[in-house]
């Protein structure tokens, strides 16, 4: 009877005793008609069969306790012997708990992020039918973010009938004014659609109306319960209070539930106007709840029919762009807004770390192979002795499963350090729903499923081979040199762990050397010696083009005349931070420049000076270039190259309105080229690029948002104070957004690559130091197999070196062969690497052989050891072993 | 679960069980009393109750396969038979059986 059977007799007691009092009748039934056939009286009969079977309630108790004793002394009797066997080699039980716990503990630390991350469902009412709109360009600044454009939302949402309502919303920062000290806070801009559409109802007050949709209509806010209770002390009286929002007064209209902070930790909440009218468009995420009887599918076709009709595509295709080539339109998870850049890598780590459980599992499978190999006398015995062989391997993977247990245990507490590991290497915000990440049942369950499954994957070869046949003819050798299958079987579990191993190596060397190769990439300025401040100016105190110039120039002013500082510069994005001004620019000279892009910066005119951006002809801007003077353009050498390949672009005009006014107003004379620069990513090739002095810009909306930038003398990092100190004298409001080195700009660009680098190449670390452990195992072992071997070989003659010469020859063959499969392994799978790969590709040849290189050398060397041993041997000593 | 081969009175019901299956195949437990009654001539009476508890003891044990089907007379009845490991389990407590009888001929002869 199986252990499942007997398993489920304890759950299904009341259908067996219902069994057993049928068997039990149908005894006593039958003797009665016996008894009856005989000649009894019906009375007789009775009475007799009743004297005959004895009691029958104990009859009953005693046979359903046969049924339970047997599982309990089987399982009992396997337990304790298991327990015994382990604590007699406490060695080897270290060490396979510790190598269970290693490969356990990686895999769940992991795992615990991606449950957090990818699995756990949103905290929100039906997340599931929360879906996001999304109609983007393939490619582009924009890509992979899920968003559709205003215009879009606007003409969309009155034409879909798949979703029941849609809402659109933006993340900002904002600073809070007037409740305690002026602080910074998370916000997100949302139309009144937003919260019914999330079904979730504020804990007091009212969410936005609709008619707060309308611009300009008197200042509202929501507030978090979190917010309410740390900056107004909870106060029951808030609604219709004042507050100051950026320096708007807005009044307290709601407070959200307790818990409730969607998007990504939002803290307060504005109306945003949606008209879908201007000529600029923004690009917003927006989702909906769908309908009951749609589904996602159905929402995909809808929005792929109507795409065609949606304006943006319209005002693109106006202005030259190619209309609806390279544009997705896309119905995905809500989910996906926050993890959708993630998800990748995430599943990336996990096979990563299913493979160092791979090589976990086959090092172990190993050490139980060699305890197998020692444990034959005593199998043989028992064999002979009668135990069913059945018996024998259900005895033995009790015990392997009690290994990986211990090792799933000592993995979970791994798990909550490396966890907390994990979190503290991840750069900051790479990582989103951090606050779910921890341990919960799901986690629990996969570590101790992992541990189920893995004791029956290391545990079943081993005890297999430990019963196997040939233990008969093993005692009548008297356990004499038998050697054969279980070290072939070794030196197959080796050969694989080397080839995963490889595997991992190779995806790790290729990550490194594209990171590498990253970090060389020349940006087109210096970034050392650069200082940023990022500031804000809200719309609503800095509402004219000259105030906020005004701004800029005073705070420029201070700059330059800071010690230590060589040149102040400013812009208003600045590279490789979030954002740019993006579009099209026709030539005075009427050429076409169908569907050509390019970034739109406007600098002060010591700008370049500070980035250190080559000027390559022409001159830079000055002073000079300011409102009233002739309109001027420096551009970028890909834009030079472009549309002016004989090098004749200075004086050439340009604009970048879509419908220039007529007159000179609109067109702008180049005076100067300039080098490119990567202003999206270092990875990314460098966008074309038309800068503009700032003083002739004249929208607002291009100039709020500014980046002070000076060059120093020294230490960078050291005039940080200094510059805050700027800002509060120019103006004591506006705290910056953000101060931070050139430096650190472009490391934090690279830190999502560095992360994933840095953590394929731990796992590929530990999954070459287990297979180092793993080839010394299995030499060490053949070493001690092979004593009397070697010592004939030596009283026959042979050399120490030849010995040493024999073993390593192994080592290398074990070594070879694994290398050989792992790089097909590799070959078939380094391919998912490609999206992570910078001007590296998967199958990088010098990658591979560096790694196969390394491979064989840690194999060569973990050989060493057992090789010298082996020389040791005195043949006197090994011929009269045994 | 082997421990009782040494537990004389119940290894002897075991054996006779064992022994009563594996000459006559497939019976229910009320034939199987009737079996060991006729091949011992009704010297070895045993209070019939206690055989179930044997009976299922063993087809834990894997000697004993059970399975449910009709009887002569058309009802429903638990049917066992012998397994390998059953027929395994005769030999060896034949032997110990064997043994012991042996042993007391002997201690028998001698005082």
């Amino acid at each position: 009877m199986s252990w499942w059977n007997r398993l489920s007799n304890l759950v299904r007691r009341e259908d067996l005793g219902r069994d057993l009092d049928e068997e039990l009748q149908f005894h006593i039934d039958a003797r009665i008609r016996d008894n009856l056939k005989a000649g009894m009286t019906e009375e007789a009969a009775r009475l007799d069969a009743r004297r005959r079977f004895g009691n029958r309630t104990l009859a009953t108790e005693k046979t359903q306790e046969m049924n339970i004793i047997v599982i309990i002394q089987t399982v009992g009797q396997d337990l304790r012997y298991a327990l015994r066997s382990l604590r007699k080699t406490p060695g080897f039980t270290a060490l396979a708990v510790l190598a269970m716990a290693l490969g356990i503990g990686a895999n769940t630390a992991v795992f615990t992020v991606v449950n957090g991350v990818l699995l756990r469902p949103l905290p929100l009412v039906q997340p599931e039918r929360l879906f996001l709109i999304s109609y983007m360009p393939r490619v582009g600044p924009f890509a992979g973010w899920p968003t559709l454009s205003d215009h879009d939302y606007f003409e969309y949402q009155r034409r879909t009938h798949a979703f029941e309502r849609v809402t659109t919303f933006y993340q900002a920062q904002v600073t809070l004014t007037g409740a305690g000290d002026a602080v910074r806070l998370r916000a997100a801009v949302v139309t009144p659609s937003f919260f019914p559409v999330l079904r979730v109802s504020p804990a007091m007050g009212r969410t936005f109306a609709a008619q707060e949709e309308e611009r300009g209509s008197p200042g509202v806010a929501v507030l978090s319960e979190e917010l309410w209770r740390s900056r107004f002390a909870a106060d029951p009286n808030i609604l219709g209070r004042s507050i100051t929002v950026d320096g708007i007064k807005r009044s307290v209209i709601g407070v959200m539930p307790a818990g409730f902070a969607f998007p990504g930790d939002a803290r307060l909440w504005l109306p945003l106007a949606v008209d879908g009218a201007g000529p600029n468009s923004a690009f917003w995420p927006a989702f909906g709840r769908l309908q009951p009887s749609v589904s996602q599918r159905q929402a995909q076709a809808e929005l792929e029919a109507l795409a065609p009709q949606l304006p943006w595509q319209h005002v693109m295709a106006a202005a030259g762009a190619p209309a609806r080539n390279g544009w997705v339109a896309e119905i995905l998870p809500l989910q996906d807004l926050l993890v959708g850049q993630i998800r990748k890598s995430l599943l990336i780590f996990m096979g990563a770390v299913a493979f160092v459980l791979l090589i976990a599992c086959a090092n172990v499978a190993n050490l139980m192979l060699m305890k197998g190999s020692l444990r034959r006398q005593e199998m043989a015995v028992r064999t002979a002795l009668g135990a069913p062989r059945r018996r024998l391997i259900r005895q033995l993977l009790t015990e392997s499963a009690m290994l990986s247990l211990g090792g799933a245990i000592a993995g979970l507490l791994f798990a909550i350090l490396g966890v907390r590991a994990l979190l503290a290497l991840a750069p900051a915000g790479i990582i989103p729903r951090v606050a779910e990440i921890r341990l919960d049942a799901r986690v629990i369950g996969f570590a101790l499923g992992l541990g189920a499954v893995t004791g029956i994957l290391f545990g079943l070869l081993p005890a297999v081979q430990a019963t196997g046949r040939e233990l008969r003819t093993f005692l009548s050798q008297a356990g004499r040199a038998v050697t054969g299958r279980g070290e072939g079987l070794r030196s197959v579990l080796v050969i694989s762990e080397i080839a995963l191993t490889l595997v991992l190596l190779t995806g790790a060397g290729l990550l490194l050397k594209s990171f590498l190769r990253m970090r060389a990439v020349d940006p087109g300025f210096r970034a050392e010696n650069v200082l940023t401040m990022t500031v804000d100016l809200p719309g609503s105190l800095y509402k004219t083009t000259a105030g906020i110039q005004a701004f800029h120039a005073l705070t420029l002013d201070k700059l330059s005349n800071l010690p230590g500082v060589l040149a102040a510069g400013a812009v208003n994005f600045l590279p490789l931070s979030n954002g740019v001004m993006w579009g099209l620019f026709h030539l005075y000279d009427g050429r076409p420049t169908p569907g050509y892009m390019v970034d739109k910066p406007a600098v002060s005119s010591e700008y370049f000076r500070v980035m250190g951006i080559r000027l390559l002809s022409g001159r830079a801007f000055s002073g000079q270039d300011n409102s009233t003077a002739p309109r001027v353009a420096i551009i970028s050498q890909s834009v030079a190259r472009t549309f002016w390949p004989g090098g004749d672009a200075l004086g050439q005009r340009l604009t970048l309105e879509d419908h220039p006014k007529s007159g000179n107003e609109d067109w702008l004379t180049i005076i100067g080229v300039v080098d490119d620069v990567r202003q999206w990513s270092l990875t990314e090739k460098a966008h074309p690029a038309i800068y503009q002095p700032y003083a002739q810009v004249r929208r607002p909306l291009f100039l709020t948002s500014m980046t002070f930038a000076i060059r120093t003398a020294a230490q960078p990092a050291s005039l940080a104070a200094a510059m805050r100190c700027v800002l509060r004298e120019v103006d004591r409001n506006q705290p910056p957004q953000s101060i931070a080195t050139m430096t650190d700009l472009v490391a934090t660009t690279i830190a999502e690559p560095q992360f994933q680098t840095r953590l394929i190449a731990i796992f590929s670390m530990l999954a070459l130091l287990l297979a180092a452990i793993g080839v010394y195992g299995v030499l060490a072992c053949a070493v001690a197999e092979r004593t009397r071997e070697i010592g004939i070989r030596m009283a026959l003659g042979a050399e120490k070196s030849d010995i040493t010469r024999m073993i390593l020859r192994r080592c290398l063959l074990l070594a070879t062969v694994g290398v050989a499969l792992g790089v097909a392994g590799a070959l078939a799978v380094t391919r998912v690497l490609a999206k992570f790969l910078f001007e590296v590709k998967p199958t990088d040849l010098p990658t591979f052989l560096v790694v196969a290189a390394l491979l064989v050398a840690v194999a060569l060397l973990s050989g060493l050891l057992p090789a010298q041993r082996a020389t040791r041997v005195d043949p006197l000593i090994a011929l009269r072993w045994e | 679960m082997r421990k009782h081969t040494n537990d004389r009175l119940q290894g002897t019901l075991d054996m006779l069980v064992l022994k009563a299956l594996a000459s006559q195949g497939r019976m229910h437990g009320y034939a199987v009393t009737l079996r060991i009654e006729q091949i011992s001539a009704s010297v070895l009476r045993l209070e019939e109750g206690s055989l179930y508890p044997a009976l299922h003891r063993m087809t834990q044990s894997g000697w004993l396969r059970a399975e449910w089907g009709a009887s002569e007379n058309n009802r429903r009845a638990r049917y066992y038979s012998i397994t390998p490991s059953g027929r395994k389990q005769l030999a060896e407590e034949e032997r110990h059986w064997a043994q012991l009888t042996e042993a007391v001929t002997r201690v028998l002869r001698f005082v």
